[in-house]
């Protein structure tokens, strides 16, 4: 199987580098009033942001150079720990409760959400499934069941927290990269059926979450409260127009948008680069996607294929529900958006997996 | 079946195809939201960026006919917070506590409240001494605005018809009430961008709208009368103690309103000291009541258009009682008033007399004239809460129903109804809409903006007939039950009324309201003067004893203030046993001290001066005085008199 290592994509690279940048010029540009208001430093999370890109980097180039086999071979492992700290981190009092999911454990700033590490030990460990069971998976019940079953029993767990975000992206990486190892057509539209069924069981078990629906049907209902948020966001983006207010010109920022810099990043940036720069930045995800979907043809194996798109279209899903969000064509979950969003584990583990991506790139031919 | 490369590279290209074109439908929808919901979004996010500062209008002053302020404003500075600006708030709390008088814990509360601007409550409109201790504290974030506070200059003086106003200057009662939408003006702002701290926002300008001050608002009272009515009301209180006073003076060619007033009172700035019934209520247009004998100047009106009776002619005999189907109804002199005329009916308010005018008149032309002298509706007066009165329902009117209306009893009307009517009756026959606001005027350039003009409503009687009550009227008083409103020189009418109060449809024992309407002078009436006095005590309850002499009192000094020149050829008075003797004031220019010794010998002399001579002298040569009053003379040297 071992190939001639030839070198990584420099385009996937450079669009990373470019997001990344662009990232954070937003995240200085939105935090800005509301840090100078908090920490009467301007700066303050501009300054962070730069140090865990810095770390993020360091990281990405160091898992460029780690073949990738590893993951598949320590997959398993990391699954088993991933479930272990899934089930630590719902006890009171070690895992800690943030915008009313109990989805943080460690201390302070060392704090980590096992949900997010879940993600990627389910994509190294589904690829490596998926690669040794690819002739079984037509069949249901022997290839595609117990694939399901694994990645439901965690996106379980994560609900418990409850984080719909993350475990809405996992479960969308999950099918996509079965869909890829060629699972069958019909399959799909009857685990629709049942996941349609599912989701409205979901969404009625927990009442915030048929509000969160109503609101982003109709967010002036509750202008106050469900709404809220949504028609903050719909306030930054529509003044935005064409062009834009200008690079630092956002209003919304002004403490309308509650916590700008995070999930909401790019309701701002449509506000100060307007449609040309929102449109610009979704070019350089689709181009992303592209850079990542061309790695995942020229995967030396099967799991390298399997690994690469289950990155990708993480990276991707995220993307598409970040955004959909914050235009109001989806309900409010709460996940950052790639590269952009102000936040420490989501973009060092963003860049990690790229790093794992690079590193396909390296054995990829075309 | 084996899945092959080729399956997973169609499915991989499917991935690449479906995201795209995921990405072209959000930014597609970027777009919409972007370039087509863009405009109206940007209005909506205005509105939630931006704050209003208001600005208070002035509200507009209340004057009388003549430009004397009756209502006006006064400074009075309001304290504001912005907490987001305080820096230590415990200190803060605690110097605000001190010199506005609250608790601490309160003044914390206000001072630490997540909001743009904060007023607290005991700091509104306060003393400018208190705002200059506050302003001296120099506290951050503590800023005190220029605010006024209605103020009164004359106290309870009109009370009732001005009103008062509230914390925020929204009028309350009465005129300022009525008349609200003019005086308050219109606020004006400053609007400014806000960021959801409220702080400015950078870079956004500021709108400011001007406020528009509330209009000046000039009054048909003349503050002359209404002083001298308010005067006679202090007066008849103290001496009767009675339930309540009402009077009104009008201007009976216009309609205009020149005083009114009432008892009990209350100071506009101290109303919540009594009771809400006593400010809400404005009495001469509020309350209700039998008016008794003075609506029998609608019933003789009425005959006497009708040719129905001549009053010199006519006569008729009063047995002290008269039959109507079945029922006696008395009058009120026991015995009887005997054989008399008509005008001798009119003079003794005879009961049975006008029983009579109104069988002469029929049931259909009595009421009907009653209607147009404006009875059973509002006369539509510019004040809150007048009333309606009622009168019997025309189905039920039977004879002996048309017999006790002809003399006043079983109808209830209104004060101001009784003034309207009378005024109707003596004026040449036209009823007016009564009415108090005369014009509006802009505060800033004083130019009239618009004005209130009489407003005849019909022509009731006719001038010959008017002519005929007014000298019917004057014979009350000169010769009547009015006596008591007599006054020199001025040719007062009217008549006298004592109607007896009814609670829950029985009349109330030895409880009277006792009433006169009067005018002057009856060749050509320029006052009407209504005052009812409700249960006065330690007195005879006649209106000819206890209210007739009041407005005879309103009338002679209103009539002297207002410039009506004293009349010849007045129906002599009638004089009783107890009526002091009116001698004429005698000139006494250019007598000496010896000559004044012999010359007065009914009169007392105040004299003053220096000199041997007299000068000048008050009252003036020719005006009637009561036997033993005082005259005053000031003496001087020859050449220096003029």
């Amino acid at each position: 199987m071992s190939q001639k290592k030839s070198t990584p994509d420099f385009l996937l690279i450079l669009l990373t580098f470019s997001l990344l940048a662009i990232g954070l010029i937003m995240v200085y540009s939105a935090s800005a009033v509301w840090a100078e208001y908090k920490f009467h430093d301007s700066f303050f999370f501009a300054k962070r942001q730069l140090l865990f890109a810095g770390v993020g980097i360091i990281a990405m180039f160091f898992i460029m150079n780690v073949d990738y086999w590893v993951w598949r071979d320590w997959s398993k492992v990391l699954l088993i720990i991933c479930f272990v700290l899934l089930v630590l981190v719902l006890i009171p009092g070690v895992g800690m409760v943030r915008n009313g999911s109990r989805s943080w454990i460690g201390v302070g700033a060392f704090s980590i959400q096992p949900s997010e590490f879940m993600k990627l030990a389910m994509i190294a460990f589904l690829a490596k499934y998926l690669s040794e069971h690819q002739k079984k998976i037509t069949s249901f019940k022997q290839g595609m069941l117990p694939a399901l079953a694994l990645v439901f029993a965690a996106f379980g767990m994560i609900m418990l927290q409850p984080d719909l975000g993350t475990g809405t992206v996992m479960v969308g990486t999950c099918i996509t990269m079965i869909f890829v190892a060629g699972a069958r057509i019909s399959h799909f539209v009857g685990l629709g059926m049942v996941g349609l069924a599912g989701f409205a069981g979901l969404v009625l078990s927990a009442p915030y979450r048929i509000k969160r629906i109503t609101s982003f049907l109709n967010p002036w209902e509750d202008p106050l409260g469900s709404g809220f948020q949504m028609i903050q966001s719909l306030y930054a983006i529509g003044p935005g127009g064409l062009l834009g207010l200008g690079l630092g010109q956002s209003r919304q920022k002004f403490f309308y948008l509650p916590e700008p810099q995070t999930d909401f990043i790019f309701a701002i940036l449509a506000e100060e680069l307007g449609f040309i720069g929102g449109s610009l930045v979704l070019l350089l995800f689709s181009l992303l996607l592209w850079r990542g979907v061309r790695i995942a043809f020229g995967a030396p194996d099967l799991y390298g294929s399997f690994l690469a798109i289950g990155i990708i279209s993480m990276v991707a899903i995220q993307v598409m529900i970040n955004i959909g969000v914050v235009t109001g064509l989806m309900p409010v979950t709460g996940i950052t958006l790639p590269f952009l969003s102000y936040g420490g584990s989501s973009l060092t583990l963003m860049l990690m997996a790229i790093g794992v991506l690079l590193n396909i790139s390296k054995h990829a031919r075309y | 079946m084996r899945v092959s490369n080729v399956t997973v590279r169609k499915r991989l290209a499917a991935v690449l195809l479906i995201g795209v074109l995921i990405f072209s439908i959000i930014d597609i929808r970027l777009g919409y939201v972007q370039l087509i919901l863009g405009d109206g979004l940007t209005e909506k996010a205005k509105n939630s960026w931006s704050r209003s500062i208001p600005f208070e209008p002035k509200r507009g002053e209340i004057l009388d006919r003549n430009g004397v302020p009756l209502a006006t404003n006064m400074s009075a500075p309001t304290v504001y917070v912005v907490p987001r600006q305080v820096e230590n708030p415990a200190e803060t709390a605690e110097k605000l506590a001190k010199v506005l008088n609250m608790p601490v814990e309160e003044a914390y509360k206000h001072v630490t409240k997540k909001t743009l601007i904060e007023r607290i409550p005991e700091g509104r409109k306060i003393s400018n001494e208190k705002a200059r201790e506050i302003r001296d504290l120099n506290l951050k974030g503590v800023y005190i605005a220029e605010d006024t506070k209605r103020y009164y200059p004359f106290g309870s003086y009109l009370s009732h018809v001005l009103g008062f106003t509230g914390i925020d200057n929204q009028g309350l009662t009465g005129l300022e009430l009525y008349y609200d939408k003019e005086l308050k003006g219109h606020k004006g702002s400053v609007e400014f961008y806000s960021d959801a701290k409220g702080k400015r926002m950078p870079n956004m300008a500021d709108r400011y709208t001007p406020p528009t001050d509330g209009l000046n608002l000039e009054l048909t009272i003349d503050s002359r009368i209404q002083t001298i009515v308010e005067r006679e009301l202090d007066i008849a209180e103290a001496k009767y103690n009675p339930d309540g006073i009402i009077a009104i003076a009008m201007d009976p060619n216009t309609g205009e309103i020149l005083a009114m007033s009432s008892r009990p009172t209350f100071d506009p700035a101290n109303y919540r000291n009594v009771p809400s019934e006593i400010y809400n209520r404005n009495l001469p247009v509020w309350s209700t009541y039998e008016p008794g004998s003075t609506f029998k100047i609608i019933t003789l009106a009425a005959a006497l258009e009708e040719k129905k009776v001549n009053l010199l002619k006519d006569h008729f005999y009063d047995p002290g009682y008269v039959k109507v189907a079945g029922a006696t109804l008395r009058c009120w002199k026991r015995g009887g008033h005997g054989s008399e005329t008509f005008l001798e009916v009119v003079q003794n308010s005879c009961n049975p007399g006008f029983v009579a005018l109104g069988e002469r008149l029929g049931k259909e032309k009595l009421f009907d004239y009653i209607k147009a002298f404006g009875f059973g509706q509002k006369t539509g007066i510019d004040l809150q809460g007048e009333g309606t009165g009622i009168l019997f329902d025309m189905k039920r009117v039977g004879p002996v129903e048309q017999a006790t209306t002809a003399f006043g009893q079983g109808v209830s009307v209104t004060p101001i109804q009784q003034v309207a009517a009378v005024a109707a009756a003596v004026n040449g026959g036209i009823l007016y809409t009564p009415y108090i606001a005369k014009q509006w005027i802009d505060p800033e350039t004083g130019e009239v903006i618009s004005r209130n003009t009489p407003k005849a409503k019909r022509r009731v009687i006719s001038e010959e007939t008017s002519k005929q009550v007014r000298f019917a009227l004057e014979s009350v008083v000169a010769q009547g039950t009015g006596k008591g409103a007599f006054v020199e020189g001025y040719r007062v009418g009217g008549k006298t009324g004592t109607a007896q109060k009814a609670k829950n449809g029985r009349y109330l024992k030895d409880d009277y309201i006792v009433s006169f309407i009067g005018f002057a002078p009856a060749d050509d009436p320029k006052l009407v003067v209504y005052v009812a006095v409700d249960h006065p005590k330690g007195t005879v309850q006649f209106g000819g004893v206890v209210a007739a002499p009041i407005v005879g009192k309103i009338m002679e000094d209103s009539l002297r203030t207002i410039g009506v020149k004293p009349r010849k050829g007045q129906i002599e008075k009638e004089r009783a046993w107890n009526d002091p003797k009116v001698v004429e004031v005698p000139n006494l220019e250019g007598l000496t001290k010896k000559d004044l010794q012999e010359q007065l010998f009914n009169l007392k002399l105040d004299v003053s001066g220096e000199g041997d001579v007299v000068i000048d002298q008050a009252p003036q040569p020719g005006v009637k005085v009561k036997e033993g009053a005082t005259i005053r003379v000031y003496m001087g040297t020859k050449s220096g008199s003029r």
